[in-house]
């Protein structure tokens, strides 16, 4: 039995909730390439801590609205 | 297609591009008998004539990328707004070529397949001295390694741009 660690986002359901913000204008506020916010929400990149910060500031919420880190048993 | 992954394509065109007409040229030229086997002196001259072509070809290439990508992007923002800004449009093409950490991140694990690509090709070459074949073998294994871990590196971007990190 071994402990499985996942980090799941709403980056996609903020950005709706946020005038339906595109990808590209959170790339400009977060200050990273659109690529980068296409990978995070597709769960396919964890952020560092400074980019989470500034992405959940992009959004004017708190980290934690913004990334759920989950601990799995497998 | 974002300009990371338009950008690595290029260069794997590029890169792939000067490698297969080396090939050709070195080929055409040895099947003419113009290069012989033990001539380490002509093989290191293409080499070098090469390496300059290779820098020069992919600057080139960039900067003819880079103007293209340029105009596409104007052309898109005039499609979508109708018209188009300067600066909106300045504005636009800094964002995309932003490098961010997960462009450097992704820099670093496909550089680290080109030295490999290349230590493989240097080790090689050095067993396939070792083992008595012609110092012209060896010095195109190596040669090639380069350029392979060239191409490699750009394949490895993608893969990672794709997959993600």
């Amino acid at each position: 039995m071994g402990k499985q660690f996942e980090i799941t986002n709403n980056v996609r359901k903020l950005r709706f909730f946020n005038d339906e913000m595109t990808q590209q204008q959170l790339a400009e506020k977060a200050e990273v390439s659109r690529q980068t916010i296409i990978a995070i929400e597709g769960g396919k990149y964890s952020p560092s801590l400074e980019l989470a910060f500034r992405i959940a500031h992009a959004f004017g919420v708190q980290i934690n609205d913004v990334f759920d880190y989950r601990v799995t048993e497998k | 297609m974002s300009y990371q992954i338009a950008k690595t394509i290029t260069n794997i065109l590029s890169g792939t591009g000067v490698l297969v007409v080396y090939l050709f040229y070195v080929s055409n030229r040895y099947q003419a008998g113009l290069l012989a086997m033990d001539e380490l002196q002509s093989w290191s001259q293409i080499m070098l004539i090469f390496i300059g072509i290779g820098i020069a070809v992919a600057i080139l290439v960039q900067i003819i990328f880079h103007i293209l990508f340029s105009i596409g992007m104007a052309v898109n923002q005039s499609i979508k707004n109708g018209n188009c800004n300067d600066q909106d449009l300045e504005k636009t093409i800094k964002m995309e070529m932003v490098e961010d950490e997960m462009g450097k991140l992704i820099e670093l694990k496909s550089m680290r397949v080109s030295y490999i690509t290349v230590g493989i090709g240097f080790v090689a070459s050095l067993a396939l001295l070792f083992f008595d074949y012609s110092a012209f073998i060896a010095l195109n294994v190596l040669f090639a390694s380069f350029y392979t871990g060239g191409i490699l590196d750009g394949f490895t971007q993608l893969y990672y741009y794709k997959r993600g990190v």
